[in-house]
């Protein structure tokens, strides 16, 4: 989406989490910077990596080995076209911060690398009633789906809970191509931006992206009748840490 | 015959390919059709409870849990997508 003056006014006085400043975190934060949201959180307890440029667009090769929220932070402010605040929390997003973190914003942008997280951001959010947004990239594929806070349809809508085991293969064996993490990103970006200007219009929306077709394609999802966290049978009422076990990458 | 569109993490299955095509009257038909063909690809689709949890297939804009899961019947021009779980960034 485009933004008028009107609309910069308003995202001055919205805020959002960026949960993961890595190659989705690092594209959608300079978005929301250069649209005017007033308030970026960002959240992330790693260092700028070598490995990491080719799709972490707010470093440079001068930050590696940087703490990656500071060199984030200067490349924002550097970048913003407006005055705006920025938050760092150094740390990642665990089940002992998360509400809190949740609480503290508009809108939550959830782009981090393993499903412990995505799971934990779904149901903090929910929990804490606020709209969140899940970007993930591996190779050529990425998905954005835009979740309402009160979800129906939410995270746990799509994909129930944590694989676990063989079929999850890791991040470094997957890889993560620069140009369809950046898009995927960007998206999530604007509909985040979406969000903050009153467009239910995303809510429930997937889109996934072949970045070797370089097609998107938009589904719209249902609820899930018994969904354990957003349905009216839900068993979900509190964050709990053995909820969360690592698991990472692709089905 | 089905257009089955293969996303990315499930490729190393069907030779790099990112659609294939698959006969089949319904969705379950299609998924034993692409099993004969490409070996592997039933199990990362399938447990024995039915479609994984972490795997979402769908005919059209629509999810096969909407429809009539597995046992959805498909038309020739039907174009079936599979959106897994990804995790990564």
């Amino acid at each position: 989406m485009s933004t008028s003056s009107p609309e910069r006014d308003a995202l001055q006085h919205k805020s959002a989490l960026v949960v993961g400043v890595g190659g989705l975190g690092c594209p959608a934060a300079l978005a929301l910077a250069e649209a005017g949201v007033g308030r970026i959180v960002l959240c992330d307890d790693d260092l700028v990596d070598s490995s990491n440029l080719h799709r972490q667009i707010l470093f440079d090769q001068a930050d590696v080995g940087l703490d990656k929220l500071l060199a984030a932070e200067r490349a924002l402010y550097r970048a913003g076209a407006r005055p705006f605040s920025i938050e760092l929390v150094p740390s990642r997003f665990l089940p002992e911060n998360a509400r809190k973190l949740a609480r503290s914003v508009d809108v939550v942008l959830e782009g981090a690398d393993n499903f412990a997280t995505k799971f934990l951001c779904a149901d903090a959010c929910f929990l804490e009633q606020r709209p969140v947004v899940h970007g993930a990239a591996v190779r050529l594929h990425a998905t954005v789906l835009c979740v309402a806070a009160q979800g129906a349809p939410c995270y746990r809508c799509l994909f129930e809970d944590l694989p676990r085991g063989a079929a999850a293969p890791n991040c470094a064996e997957a890889g993560v191509l620069g140009p369809v993490v950046g898009f995927a990103g960007a998206l999530m970006a604007d509909r985040a931006l979406s969000v903050l200007l009153g467009d239910a219009s995303v809510f429930g929306t997937l889109v996934s992206f072949d970045g070797k077709t370089d097609r998107a394609r938009e589904l719209r999802l249902a609820a899930r009748a018994r969904c354990a966290l957003c349905s009216a049978e839900r068993s979900i009422e509190t964050i709990t840490d053995d909820r969360y076990t690592a698991a990472s990458c692709a089905a | 015959m089905a257009t089955v569109r293969i996303p990315t993490p499930l490729r190393t299955l069907t030779g790099g390919e990112d659609q294939v095509q698959a006969a089949g009257d319904t969705v379950k038909d299609v998924i034993e059709t692409l099993e004969k063909n490409h070996p592997g690809i039933r199990e990362r689709l399938l447990d024995d409870k039915g479609v994984r949890r972490f795997v979402n297939i769908y005919v059209g804009d629509e999810d096969i849990r909407f429809l009539d899961g597995l046992a959805t019947v498909l038309k020739a021009s039907d174009e079936i997508s599979i959106v897994p779980a990804i995790a990564g960034g």
